[in-house]
């Protein structure tokens, strides 16, 4: 073996000892959990028999229509994931958006303003989650707040989440609350990219600031809000936490999503063996938001 | 010198690469078990989902070891869901432990129908069985009407014992703030003796505090409501065939008939009388709120009483009885057969067999179950005799005195012949809490709700 010979077959060893690891866990951790998932999601097991039962589509059936014990509260669950899709994104986009403006626009402290509204996000997580519990309790601070204010009407005896007409709604301006500082921060970031002589032109031609803001920053800006807008449906289509630790679905189903719900298929079913479902269930999830990425790769190059 | 510096670094990838390899290998492999556990026989681990538990198992471990020179190390895995997913990895990798506290009735026939349990009928044959109360004795035991029920068992066979009892109780006690029943005018020694005079009860502490005299349960777990409390009062005023028969493959005679949608009329009286927010509480925090003075009744079953114990409650301040009869019921003295809650279970994996079934043999004789009884203020399912009161204390004793009476007049939670197949009791609560507390909907729609829900339960395991 030539010495050129020799360095290149060291290079090329070095190069593929470098890449190694990173194969060798995405193949274990990614493409088996895969495969096995897929798998899974195709038969019956609790977790612990030797084998599976093997049903084919059956599990994505009874989720979808077959099962009179399954569907009808997968449907109910998936109007809930519908609205949270809806909400969340549009109300991130109504918070965030404004407030970027009014930040950018401010010129002192607009770092520590920045920290400040970028709070939520740094400490988001189960311990918040408990605090929110605390804060809207039939005796927490939210109810002695609006009382306090005179806004005693506004208030919820049962509490935020145990009244069925608040409890969703709650959760929602939570989850704004929770995204609201990173499309704040990309908006900031789209605002600075603007070129002010565009800015300077409108106001110049008698533009006011909202017309400003409405037929030029909201244009320029669109790709970002279509970014934050898939992003936010993402977000609420496979988050569960927040329903878990905070209501768990209830009262009564009325804030089940289906992330909830598969999360339940698999470890809240007395060992049955609804592993099958709770993974067909986490595929059908994966699927839609497969759909929602191609639509945002669709949108993103029409706005271009 | 540039190609020894090139060697080098060739050579530190490489150990970096092997060590990574390595590393990824040995994590996505079986630990092959603690360190704890070993097939020599002297040391065991056991699993428990009961944090609560801990402590007294591993009081009476220490005196398991001193009588057998055994060591046992207990490790709790809570919530439920972690317990669960926790099973199921070692499962796979091959890393149960040896002894497993496990959810009686339920949990030990799917865990034991995948061939992961040890079958203990040789071990506990029907006079060691006899050390149990009455009606826990066969609570791990596979029979031909669990096998139709749970589908997991198809493999195992009839006589199997997968568990053997080990802590026993029932659901439906009501537990009442005597301060706060005293500061209503009620007499706190005195329980009410049917339904209405709970509900005349419950008008007198709400009025006499209307933010803390209420009611208080864990209906987050919505179907606390329907098996804490709904159940207990339905068989009562039913009696027992005609409560089973709520629950039939027809709906005639379901929860829409007149008599099913009374059952629910006299369950939503209740509705004034909740403790706000009482649909957001787990079940540890609506014992929490009662023991925090927020409500005057807290409805749980015999195990809460030393949960509102550890959590500041003094047991002489608690007066408890199981939710009351209606009157004009069939029954006017309801009583609660004991089930077992949880079950012991030998792992078909445990290298220490013998080891393992003598710690389970000492945890469920008089002696382990003493030791375990006194330091947890859990009622276990060995039964203690005359030894009871004076080792669980006068008040979780006296609830045993609601375990005897005639079979017609007791409730058995644990008897599910009579629901359908596969009968999934979290679909049962959300109706009736849309009836009670939430008003969402009336008891006739409530009764049609529940047949629906029935219904299409019998459909399915037909």
């Amino acid at each position: 073996m030539t010495a050129r010979r020799r360095s290149r077959w060291r290079r090329w060893l070095a190069g593929y000892a470098f890449v190694a690891p990173a194969v060798a866990l995405f193949l274990l951790m990614g493409l088996y959990t895969i495969g096995y998932g897929i798998s899974l999601s195709f038969a019956k097991w609790n977790g612990f028999t030797p084998s599976w039962d093997w049903v084919g589509l059956r599990n994505y059936l009874d989720l979808l229509y077959q099962d009179p014990t399954l569907a009808p509260d997968l449907h109910r669950a998936a109007l809930n994931t519908l609205v949270v899709m809806i909400a969340v994104p549009v109300g991130t986009v109504a918070v965030a958006l404004p407030l970027a403006v009014l930040l950018n626009s401010v010129r002192r402290l607009r770092g520590l303003l920045r920290s400040v509204f970028f709070l939520p996000y740094v400490t988001s997580g189960i311990a918040v989650y408990y605090a929110w519990r605390y804060l809207l309790e039939p005796d927490g601070p939210m109810n002695f707040l609006l009382r306090s204010l005179g806004l005693g009407s506004l208030s919820r005896p049962q509490g935020f989440l145990a009244d069925p007409s608040t409890a969703l709604p709650t959760l929602i301006v939570i989850m704004i609350w929770g995204s609201v500082p990173v499309a704040m921060l990309l908006y900031l970031a789209g605002l600075q990219s603007i070129n002010p002589n565009v800015l300077e032109a409108a106001q110049i031609d008698g533009a006011g600031s909202v017309r400003t803001v409405r037929h030029i920053v909201w244009p320029l800006l669109r790709p970002i809000t279509t970014a934050i807008l898939l992003l936010g449906l993402r977000d609420s289509m496979q988050g569960f936490q927040i329903f878990l630790v905070m209501t768990d679905g209830g009262p009564a189903g009325h804030t089940d999503v289906v992330g909830l719900q598969a999360y339940h298929l698999a470890f809240f079913k007395g060992l049955s063996p609804t592993l099958g479902l709770a993974s067909a269930l986490g595929w059908m999830i994966f699927i839609a938001a497969l759909l929602l990425t191609v639509a945002n790769g669709r949108m993103l190059r029409s706005n271009r | 010198m540039a190609r020894a510096r090139l060697r080098s670094a060739y050579q530190a990838t490489a150990a970096v690469t092997v060590l990574l390899l390595g590393l990824v290998t040995a994590a996505c492999s079986g630990s092959g078990g603690d360190a704890a556990s070993g097939p020599d026989g002297k040391a065991l681990r056991m699993w428990t989902f009961k944090r609560t538990h801990v402590a007294a198992l591993q009081r009476a471990a220490d005196e398991f070891k001193r009588q057998s020179g055994v060591t046992v190390k207990v490790e709790a895995i809570s919530p439920d869901d972690a317990f669960t997913a926790k099973i199921q990895s070692a499962a796979q990798t091959k890393d149960l432990p040896d002894v497993l506290e496990v959810h009686a009735g339920g949990e030990d026939f799917r865990i034991g129908g995948a061939g992961l349990l040890a079958d203990l009928t040789g071990d506990f044959d029907a006079t060691t069985l006899n050390r149990f109360l009455p009606s826990t004795r066969n609570a791990g035991l596979v029979t031909a009407e669990r096998q139709r029920q749970i589908v997991e068992l198809k493999t195992a066979k009839v006589g199997n014992l997968f568990s053997v009892p080990f802590t026993a109780g029932t659901f439906g006690i009501v537990y009442g703030n005597r301060q706060k029943m005293a500061a209503a005018g009620l007499d706190p020694a005195t329980p009410p003796k049917t339904w209405e005079e709970f509900i005349g009860y419950l008008r007198a502490t709400t009025k006499a505090d209307p933010k803390q005299g209420g009611v208080s349960l864990g209906l987050k777990v919505s179907q606390t409501g329907f098996n804490w409390m709904y159940a207990q009062l339905a068989y009562a005023y039913l009696g027992k065939e005609r409560y089973q028969a709520l629950f039939g493959k027809g709906a005639a005679q379901g929860f829409a008939s007149p008599e099913g949608v009374k059952t629910l009329s006299l369950y939503s009286q209740l509705t004034p009388y909740w403790i706000p927010g009482v649909t957001a509480l787990g079940i540890d925090e609506a014992d929490v709120a009662f023991a925090q003075g927020k409500s005057a009744f807290d409805v749980g079953g015999t195990f809460t009483l030393a949960f509102l114990s550890q959590n500041g409650m003094k047991p002489e301040n608690v007066l408890s009885f199981p939710v009351p009869p209606p009157s004009g019921g069939k029954i006017s003295d309801l009583r609660l057969a004991p089930l077992a809650l949880t079950g012991l279970s030998v792992t078909s994996t445990s290298q220490n067999r013998d080891a393992a079934v003598k710690w389970v043999d000492f945890l469920t004789s008089a002696k382990g179950a003493a030791v375990f009884a006194t330091s947890s203020l859990d009622l276990p399912a060995t039964d203690l005799g005359a030894e009871a009161e004076r080792l669980l204390g006068h008040d979780l004793a006296a609830l045993q005195k609601y375990f005897t009476g005639p079979p017609e007049s007791t409730y058995d939670a644990a008897d599910a012949s009579f629901r359908p197949p596969g009968y999934d009791d979290a679909k049962v609560g959300p109706p009736l809490v849309k009836l009670s507390p939430l008003k969402e909907a009336d008891p006739a729609a409530t009764g049609a709700q529940l047949d629906a829900v029935l219904g299409a339960m019998w459909k399915l395991a037909s």
